[in-house]
């Protein structure tokens, strides 16, 4: 199987560790993936400022992909939604038309016909051999699936649920680790508020990282970068504005499966992650030796 | 009397946990068995079931039972289950008696100790009177195969129709001019928005021409007497001055005719003649005298109708006609009466001419109406472009004598907001309300089709209405969604009047001797399974006399009511309760107390060989036991509540050592 | 204390509702019946007084259109769609923010933080700058070069006018 990988914006810039970490397990899956230099912002902040504008820059990566002939692949659950949304809204012909006007001067048309697929669903469709290859990890981890992986839902109808999401606890099992449940699970990462109140945006992340000290995790996984920056990039910040010490890794999900996969911490980008993930591996390794 | 010790039987039941929870049953069945002549005790967990009541009839066989003592619920809940269970084993019903050791006990005790001895006192009653019982034997009356219906409106209409429509011979009786009541003043019915005369017409006109159908309209009911299968009713009716076959309602008459009058039909809006018909589609259809305002009546030499009729339809020596129904069964379809808007100050009705009632509304917008169905500030005539509702205007507001919320007031603003977005697109339409309250089929949609319209729903009623110099309205009220406080000027304004019991329903309940709920309507005779009966054997009822309800809970609950009188009305005779007084003609001293005491006619004091003697009507007698209680001679009794037997209860009850 | 403010409803827009009604992802505004599903399972509301998508609907179908497009408080949704998931009415309230903050931005009210994103990517093609920096750094770690500038979305910009309003 091939992909066209969507990088987004963020993360290109700031979770490269997501990104290589995607790229060597979807290499050692045997999942291929090509990279369209064409590819630009996916459109979702310009929802907000103009809506037909969003559907034409969403829709331009569309037709990237599209004349390529090749599936899409996100990383980024933003990006993932505002493709599917524009994905959705260009089947319906008079928008099609509208917004192909947009795109003529560039030269691209879209038809309508791209597979957009987030890189974890990908994963989740590729568990049966993540299965039998990992190598099993002891350790608890509280899954965040953030929001624009599930929802809105008219753009996963055949995958996820929103109110029980299943599929990170499921591939969490897979590589032998333990999901655990924790209070307010599904809760946003505030990530989109971060310009208008960085407060509110904070205590969002505040709250969702002491429920998930609260149920003793190991660590938590996650497969947003804009999650990632919240609660890996700015943990520190909040435990020292919040007099609150967390020290909870945030692994993306593609690190964990890595490591179950046997990936280097190297191959996995681990280095990058703001909160240390050396006792982590630490404890990975004295429950390897003992075995 | 020689009479063998009586074999009594006595059934404690745990009903599940209702009676068992609190109520220590086996004890009460071990007391029971302590008891004299009783021959068995038992305890079960649902005596009403069927290995309960087979337990009952076994013991009646092998212990050979001259009486049975069930202790469980209300006797109007299984007292006839129980009586056919000692019928069908052989034991005459009227030896049973039924304790109520659950609403009068568990269900409003909470010691368990206390309530157990509760129990075995009220058990103990019961024993010392079931010793005392007699067979009785029910009579059969024959079936005066007829019905009566009160009230022209959807209600009465619709119970008539079914009836007539089975076969059976119908009476209609309307108060006014024309049936068709309430719902003929309304332009179109929610939540189809089906023009309500249109709907409503062919079923009226259907009356009209019935053959199993006599319409008495223009009438009251003067008398009731009788009981279930058998009632004689006295109907008025009040003369019309005008020839029905004469009519050709050429309306020269009206035409002719100098007294102008409020017109009824429209609310008042409009004015119609002393002759005049009621509505174009009125059923009668033809043209009467306003007796109470016509010139020629009141003063005398004014005739113009007369002399310009060219029918010869008028006729001044019409004379009120009394007529005698014989009918078996009654169907009360009386309907409603509006909530007075002007008893509401703070909304002006009456003072301010731009605030009008939801009623004066569907006149408004009816082609019918004044102006032909253009809805208008009454103030200047015209277009309105800021019009509100207000909800919950005499309902739901204790000040105003109703509590209860009047069910139909929320979907028929609904209705009239949806109907003047359509006469206006650009107006705005806000409605004030408490609640919105639209269960039934297809209201919330029409609710929801009624935002989407965009009329605005502010929750926060309004404490009073003020008015400018231009008539214009002022409301400040609470938009409790927001907090803000919203100070809204308006063109016009609607008050969603609610549902009153009409004032004359008093004279016709004391008349049917039918009982009313605190809210003025009337009792069903089960608020869950009985809601088209009422207290009375053969009175049925429907529509809005019960409670208010809409156009198809209504037909709905005509239909329920017209199958009940019909089942009673194609027996041929029904079984008459032998609980009944009795005179001894020995002890009666001719006094008439108990005549002049007796609700239902029921007792006639008649000259006899002996000198004047009271005579019970047995067919007519309730045994409710007044003329017994007021009797100075003791010389009436009502059977199966004997003082015998009652004293035996009475002194169980305070003198548990006489008996055990 | 602070005067209480009475609302003169004159003095406000009830055009607003159908102007949101007619946008993309306003449609369904007068579905709303108020019955706050949106603001109970709401994670900004439960952090900040400062948002409830609940009470900005009201105001909104109130015609209070300064109000709900002067503040900023449209702009705090952070389109988690929490709220769509369950709204009874299906009222699809961050698709219905997004609608609010289209015309505000038409208004001239777009948030200083949008302007910048929607400038940044009508300049580079992208949220974040990449420089030779970067792609150094991607280099190093193996990960192919990324494309520095796209113009392609100014061009779109050029086409639906957004670059009058942010560039």
């Amino acid at each position: 199987m091939k992909y066209a990988l969507f990088l987004g914006c963020t993360v290109p810039v700031r979770t490269m560790a997501y990104e290589i970490s995607t790229r060597n397990v979807m290499k050692k899956l045997g999942i291929s993936l090509a990279d369209l230099e064409d590819f630009g912002c996916c459109g979702f902040p310009l929802e907000s400022i103009d809506h037909t504008t969003y559907l034409s820059v969403a829709a331009r990566n569309l037709a990237v992909a599209e004349a390529a002939n090749l599936p899409v692949m996100t990383m980024c659950s933003a990006c993932n939604g505002s493709l599917l949304k524009a994905n959705l809204a260009m089947q319906d012909k008079n928008t099609r038309d509208e917004i192909n006007a947009n795109l003529k001067p560039i030269n691209r048309q879209y038809k309508g016909t791209t597979v957009v697929k987030h890189a974890a669903r990908v994963l989740y469709e590729t568990m049966d051999t993540i299965k039998e290859m990992a190598h099993p990890l002891n350790l608890k981890v509280a899954a965040h699936y953030g929001c624009h992986y599930t929802k809105p839902s008219e753009i996963y109808a055949d995958f996820e649920d929103p109110e029980v999401p299943y599929s990170l606890e499921e591939l969490i099992s897979a590589v032998g680790a333990t999901p655990i449940p924790y209070e307010n699970k599904k809760q946003c990462c505030g990530g989109s508020v971060m310009g208008i109140d960085e407060s509110v945006s904070l205590e969002m992340v505040r709250e969702k990282l002491s429920h998930i000290k609260k149920a003793g995790a190991d660590a938590m996984v996650l497969v947003c970068p804009f999650c990632d920056v919240m609660y890996d990039i700015n943990q520190k910040r909040i435990e020292n504005q919040a007099g609150e010490q967390f020290g909870i890794p945030v692994l993306f999900l593609p690190q964990l499966i890595g490591l179950a996969l046997g990936l280097t911490p190297d191959e996995l980008g681990l280095k990058m992650n703001r909160v240390s993930v050396r006792n982590l591996l630490k404890t990975l390794g004295d429950g390897n030796e003992q075995k | 009397m020689s009479k063998s010790e009586p074999r009594i039987g006595v059934y404690v039941c745990h009903c599940g946990l209702n009676i068992g929870a609190v109520v220590d049953v086996a004890a009460v069945a071990q007391y029971a068995q302590t008891l004299p002549g009783v021959v068995v005790s038992r305890e079960s967990t649902y005596t009403c079931s069927d290995n309960g009541q087979r337990s009952i009839q076994e013991d009646i066989e092998n212990h050979n039972l001259s009486r049975v003592v069930v202790a469980s619920c209300s006797p109007r809940m299984h007292g006839d289950t129980f009586m056919k269970t000692c019928e069908t084993a052989g034991l005459n019903p009227y030896l049973f008696e039924m304790v109520n050791i659950r609403e009068q006990c568990s269900w409003v005790h909470t010691d368990k100790e206390q309530a157990t001895e509760k129990a075995k006192d009220l058990v103990r009653m019961a024993v010392a009177k079931v010793r005392l019982l007699e067979p009785l034997e029910k009579q059969k009356s024959a079936v005066n195969k007829a019905a009566l219906v009160i009230g022209g409106g959807v209600a009465g209409i619709f119970s008539a129709l079914y009836l007539a429509n089975a076969g059976i011979k119908t009476y209609v009786v309307e108060k006014k001019p024309s049936i068709g009541g309430h719902m003929a003043q309304l332009d179109k019915t929610f939540p189809t928005l089906d023009c309500s005369l249109c709907i409503l017409s062919p079923r009226m006109a259907d009356i009209g021409k019935h053959e199993n159908i006599e319409l008495i309209t223009y009438a009251d009911i003067e008398n009731i007497s009788g009981y279930a299968g058998n009632f004689q009713v006295t109907v008025k009716s009040n003369p019309r001055y005008v020839i029905k076959e004469n009519c050709r309602l050429c309306g020269v008459c009206a035409e002719k005719c100098p007294i102008s009058l409020p017109d009824e039909f429209n609310m008042g809006l409009k004015k119609r003649k002393a002759v005049y018909i009621p509505f174009p589609q009125a059923v009668p259809n033809y043209y009467l005298i306003d007796a109470g305002h016509c010139l020629h009546i009141t003063k005398g030499g004014c005739m113009l109708c007369q002399k310009n009729c060219p029918n010869d339809a008028i006729d001044f020596e019409e004379t009120e006609a009394v007529r005698e129904l014989n009918v078996g069964a009654i169907i009360v379809a009386t309907g409603f009466e509006l909530y007075d808007a002007t008893q509401k100050k703070e909304y002006g009705y009456g003072r301010y001419p731009n605030v009008i009632t939801n009623m004066d509304f569907e006149r408004w917008v009816s082609a019918d109406g004044p102006t032909h169905g253009k809805v208008v500030r009454p103030s200047d005539g015209a277009p309105p472009q800021r019009i509100g509702f207000i909800q919950c205007v005499g309902s739901r507001d204790e000040k105003e004598g109703a509590v209860y919320c009047s069910r139909i007031c929320c979907m028929a603003t609904v209705k009239q907001a949806t109907m003047l977005r359509e006469k206006y697109p650009s107006a705005e339409i806000y409605v004030y309300y408490t609640d919105m309250r639209t269960p039934g089929k297809g209201f919330e949609e029409f609710y929801q089709r009624g935002r989407e319209h965009g009329i605005v729903f502010i929750r926060g009623k309004p404490g009073e209405i003020e008015e400018d110099d231009n008539h214009n309205l002022l409301i400040v009220s609470e938009d409790t969604d927001s907090g803000l406080i919203l100070r809204n000027t308006l063109d016009l304004v609607v008050l969603a009047c609610g549902l009153r019991p009409p004032e004359a329903l008093e004279e016709l309940a004391q008349k049917l001797h039918l009982s009313r709920s605190p809210d003025g309507f009337i009792m069903e005779a089960h608020p869950k399974l009985r809601p088209a009966e009422t207290s009375i054997s053969g009175v049925f009822l429907t529509g809005c006399v019960q409670f208010p309800k809409d156009i198809p809970d209504t037909v709905a609950q005509s239909g329920g009511a017209a199958a009940m009188a019909a089942a009673l009305l194609t027996k041929d005779e029904i079984e008459l309760e032998p609980v009944r007084a009795a005179v001894d003609e020995e002890l009666c001293i001719g006094c008439g107390l108990c005549e002049e005491n007796c609700d239902y006619g029921a007792i006639e004091v008649k000259k006899t060989e002996e000198g004047m003697k009271a005579q019970v009507i047995e067919v007519a007698c309730q045994g409710c036991g007044v003329c017994a209680a007021s009797c100075p001679q003791k010389a009436v009794t009502v059977r199966h509540f004997t003082d015998g037997q009652l004293l035996a209860q009475v002194t169980a009850a305070l003198e548990p050592e006489v008996i055990v | 204390m602070k005067k209480k403010e009475i609302i003169n409803m004159d003095e406000l827009d009830p055009q607003f509702k159908y102007e949101i009604a007619s946008q993309p992802g306003g449609e369904h505004i007068l579905k709303c019946v108020q019955c706050a599903t949106c603001s109970s399972g709401c994670p900004v509301a439960s952090v900040s007084d400062r948002f409830n998508p609940r009470k900005i609907i009201r105001m909104a179908v109130l015609g209070l259109k300064d109000t709900v497009l002067r503040e900023d408080f449209v702009w705090y949704c952070a389109a988690c769609y929490t709220c769509s998931e369950r709204c009874p009415q299906d009222v699809r309230i961050p698709d219905l923010m997004a609608a609010v903050r289209n015309i505000a931005v038409k208004e001239g009210c777009i948030h200083p933080a949008y302007k910048e994103q929607g400038r940044l990517i009508g300049e580079l093609g992208r949220l974040y700058e990449v420089t030779e920096f970067e792609n150094e750094k991607r280099e190093k770690l193996g990960l192919p070069k990324v494309r520095e500038k796209n113009e392609e979305i100014a061009e779109i910009y050029s086409c639906t006018g957004v670059g009058k309003v942010v560039l």
